[in-house]
């Protein structure tokens, strides 16, 4: 008895906070979902608020972003990542002088990076259509044209996301069993063949673990844009994603039942995805 | 020859990527010491190291205020989480209590939920305590983390549990035990846990943003942010100031290269 | 001077480890808690310590209860089967741990002192300023005992404290602690799974069995009168020899030979012979080669020597049953042999293990 009082005791400091800013809000969230808009005379709507979200053409076009984003970004980041981390691995020497290098950007904030990649894609004197002049490329105008303002996002969250990955994954191939090499080299298997028949298998796990973290950061973009495009979602919300929408509606336009509304579709949106994730994951080590 | 090819591929790729990852950092350096001629003009090279750019940037915006309160806030909410931290993980792995494995649950299933759809009502929150524009509304929210409680408890129990019944035969208190032996023994992971939270509270945005609107409660990243928005296409100036927010975090990652890395790691493949 | 009442103790999930367990124990004694493992052998150590509470029964030292004191206050010290020993601290440090915490801590110089001197005794000096993971597992344990000890403890609890060790090590060590202990006239309890090191070092040993003591009495008493099949069965390695006979007026028969109960010593039997069915019990050693008047003559199947003694195997109403013999009998397999019994040093129990001779 007096042993688990002195444990909540020891658990209350942890515990008061995270159910003030972890499971209340999570309620009020669902809760305010359900209300008409305005704070102070709020009543009970029902579903009206998702059903303004949910017919909204600018959240068809968040909700779409996102899709696209994650579905561009985590592969490529993902491959690229994977390239840089074998040819890593391979380098003894400078190893970790490059991982060093290429996890850099991960710890820099995103708005300090955002702004930088603001000049650097200007369309008049970023260094990008710059480059892109040397090819005979008319400049692209990254950041004022709403075809493009997607592709923009995207490129920036490409060279963001290489960091993470790179790191996890040498700490992956660090781990490898080396036995395995050693028999496929007597086999005669090139390094090619070695990479595709040996490491990639074994890599499966952690390279599945990077997917869904990578997934779920790329639901959640929000301050990529908001930095990028100089606090606006691009021209005319043309790169507004899930989270900016819910910015947008609960601090902007101050409409906070709908904002909650799309909270709580981008949450089951997200839980529904880790769910399937998380059913492969175990299918795949079951095996 | 063919395996010659490769390797020459390879280093070209790599020494590429290199370039991509690092020049926009040297870019943003060298425009910070640009005129603005200097700029339009496609110079990839200041001409000099003028500091005048700074001069402007830090009698406009005050990033030193800016840099003093990020400190602040990002060493105090690191304190707290270490202290909710340590006494949560050593009441959920060195104690028995009814309510825990219920409790444990509970805590996976928050574990679950994006940070992003919590920010909002906590916003609501701290306005309604009318903390917006504090210290204390900046810092309460990130004074404890289930992510960090679950990190430190896989830790922990790697210890063996015979340390905690020795110290209690011997007579030493909870705390000296917590003091004594569990911090030492877990300096690793406390590392981690501190490291990895300074950075999040350094680079945090979105919490600063929606609870501060007096310019002098701005953090370096709403500060920065603020600071371009209202210069809107004067470059170098706001290429010097994404320079002097960046510098300290970059610094510091230079100085703890090692652990930062062995810290994202090791929480990366815990989960 | 320790007195256990009735104590049980009932797991969170339902299982019993202790059964109505009574024990006492005398002051300077050294009592050997011996079972197999989940017999509830260290479910009673810890209770002992403190570090869990029974969930009925008692506990006295010097006649008072000890239930409601916490480990600190109980005047233990519990030596762990790992050690226990903090890895970030010297040797030192680990024995004047428990010094300098708690209540009544003393300051450095005091600690260090009395450090000082149990190091001595446990013959560390070498050691002091190395960390634990630096040392042999023998030196490791040498620490463990030194900052036990140092608390000046009247009850030492160990907790199979030479299960990590090699087996020469595991001799020289307990004869150690043997006469450490015995100087010190400290109480000791320890537990062990191993009945040699029960049989060498203790003053008394506890059998435990499935949460009971089954038999507490000295080495020789539970070797020599097991108070039943169990303590019969467990004690004695090779272990004793077991026949199921069947009583035929005054006779024990079974296939391959017949005891007459005339032959033993009447003052012996404890209750009389009912049942049909018998265990006879015989120790290895009391099988003896007597060409002279054989109850039975056997093959040897099988021959395992260990020193000055050798036991053989061979088939006894169709099981496998051993005789020890001097080596010197220069006895090979496939020999044929006639043996006696010594009848003086026999067992009978019934079929559910209580002793009737």
């Amino acid at each position: 008895m007096r042993k688990s009082l002195k444990a909540w005791f020891l658990l209350s400091p942890a515990l008061i906070i995270i159910i003030l800013f972890n499971l209340l809000p999570l309620a009020r969230t669902v809760f305010l979902s359900f209300q008409s808009s305005s704070l102070n005379n709020s009543h009970f709507i029902g579903l009206e608020n998702y059903i303004t979200v949910l017919t909204d053409s600018r959240f068809h076009q968040a909700i779409y972003n996102t899709a696209i984003y994650a579905l561009a970004v985590v592969p490529i980041g993902l491959i690229i990542s994977l390239i840089i981390a074998a040819i890593l691995y391979d380098f003894k020497k400078f190893q970790v002088v490059f991982e060093v290098i290429f996890f850099m950007p991960y710890i820099i904030s995103t708005v300090a990076k955002g702004s930088i990649f603001r000049l650097l894609l200007n369309e008049d004197y970023g260094i990008i259509n710059n480059i892109l002049g040397w090819f005979n490329i008319m400049p692209i105008n990254f950041l004022d044209d709403p075809e493009i303002a997607l592709l923009t996002i995207i490129i920036f969250g490409i060279w963001s996301s290489l960091g993470f990955n790179i790191v996890i994954l040498l700490s992956g191939l660090r781990n490898l069993n080396s036995q395995y090499y050693k028999m496929a080299s007597v086999c005669g298997a090139n390094k090619f063949q070695q990479f595709w028949l040996i490491t990639l298998p074994q890599l499966l796990p952690i390279i599945t673990f990077l997917l869904t973290v990578n997934c779920i950061n790329s639901f959640r973009i929000y301050t990529e844009v908001y930095t990028i495009f100089n606090g606006k979602a691009g021209i005319g919300y043309s790169a507004i994603t899930a989270v900016y929408y819910i910015y947008d509606k609960f601090y902007v336009v101050n409409r906070y039942g709908e904002g909650m509304a799309a909270a709580v579709i981008l949450f089951m949106l997200i839980l529904i995805f880790t769910i399937i994730q998380n059913l492969i994951l175990r299918k795949l080590t079951r095996r | 020859m063919q395996s010659k090819i490769w390797a020459i591929t390879a280093y070209i790729f790599i020494t590429l990527m290199t370039l991509i990852t690092l020049f926009p950092f040297v870019y943003m350096a060298f425009v910070s010491f640009m005129t603005y001629e200097e700029l339009i003009s496609l110079k990839l090279i200041p001409s000099g190291f003028d500091l005048s750019n700074y001069k402007e940037v830090l009698g406009q915006a005050s990033f030193v205020r800016y840099f003093l309160n990020t400190v602040y806030t990002a060493t105090l909410s690191t304190l707290a989480t270490l202290c909710t931290t340590i006494l949560a993980t050593f009441a959920f792995v060195k104690l028995n209590f009814p309510g825990k494995k219920i409790l444990l649950m509970i805590l996976v299933c928050l574990l679950m939920v994006p940070y992003e759809v919590l920010v909002f009502c906590n916003y609501l929150t701290i306005a309604q305590w009318g903390l917006m524009n504090t210290y204390t509304g900046l810092i309460l929210p990130s004074t404890a983390s289930v992510f960090y409680i679950f990190y430190l408890n896989s830790f922990l129990k790697m210890m063996s549990v015979t340390y905690y019944e020795r110290a209690r035969v011997v007579g030493a208190s909870d705390l000296e035990f917590i003091v004594k032996i569990l911090i030492p023994l877990s300096k690793p992971g406390i590392c981690t846990v501190a490291l990895l939270s300074f950075i999040d509270g350094w680079n945090s945005f979105l919490w600063p943003m929606l609870i501060t609107n007096d310019s002098n409660m701005r953090l370096l990243s709403d500060g920065l942010s603020a600071f371009s928005m209202q210069t809107d296409r004067d470059f170098p100036l706001q290429m010097t100031a994404t320079t002097i927010t960046t510098i300290p975090i970059v610094i510091f990652y230079f100085i703890f290269r090692n652990q930062i890395i062995s810290s994202v790691v090791n929480t990366g493949i815990k989960n | 001077m320790i007195k256990i009442e009735n104590l049980h103790k009932v797991f969170d999930n339902k299982y019993e480890v202790l059964k109505g367990l009574n024990l006492s124990i005398n002051e300077g004694e050294l009592l050997c808690l011996l079972g197999a493992s989940g017999c509830g052998k260290s479910t009673l150590l810890n209770i002992l310590a403190g570090l869990m509470q029974p969930t009925s029964g008692d506990i006295k030292f010097e006649g008072c209860s000890v239930l409601n004191t916490p480990p600190k206050d109980r005047d233990i010290a519990l030596v762990f089967q790992n050690y226990a020993l903090y890895p970030h601290m010297t040797v030192l440090e680990n024995v004047m741990f428990p010094l300098r915490v708690g209540k009544n801590r003393l300051s450095k110089e005091q600690a260090k002192k009395r450090a000082y001197e149990y190091i001595e005794v446990t013959k560390l000096e070498k050691f002091i300023n190395k960390r634990p993971h630096k040392l042999s597992g023998g030196q490791q344990q040498s620490v463990a005992i030194a900052a036990a000890l140092v608390q000046e403890p009247k009850i030492l609890l160990l907790d199979e404290p030479l299960n990590n060790l090699d087996a020469t090590l595991r001799l020289k060590i307990r004869e150690e602690i043997r006469i450490l202990v015995k100087s010190m006239n400290i109480t000791t309890i320890f537990v062990t799974h191993d009945q040699e090191e029960a049989l060498s070092l203790s003053d008394k040993i506890a059998l435990v069995q499935d949460g009971h003591v089954v038999q507490l009495d000295s080495p020789q008493e539970i070797y020599l009168e097991p108070a039943n099949l169990f303590v019969a069965k467990f004690m004695g390695n090779p272990s004793m020899n077991l026949f199921i006979m069947r009583k035929q007026g005054n006779r024990l028969i079974s296939n391959d030979f017949k005891i007459d109960l005339k032959l033993l010593t009447p003052s012996k039997f404890k209750d009389e012979l009912f049942e049909e069915d018998f265990f006879v019990g015989i120790r290895p050693e009391y099988f003896l080669i007597a060409p002279n008047a054989p109850v039975f003559t056997t093959n040897i199947i099988q021959k395992e020597l260990v020193g000055k003694d050798c036991i053989l195997h061979f088939k006894l109403n169709k099981k496998v049953a051993k005789i020890i013999v001097s080596t010197n009998s220069r006895v090979v397999e496939g020999n044929k042999i006639s043996v006696g019994i010594d009848y003086n040093n026999i067992h009978i129990f019934t079929i559910d293990g209580r002793r009737v001779y």
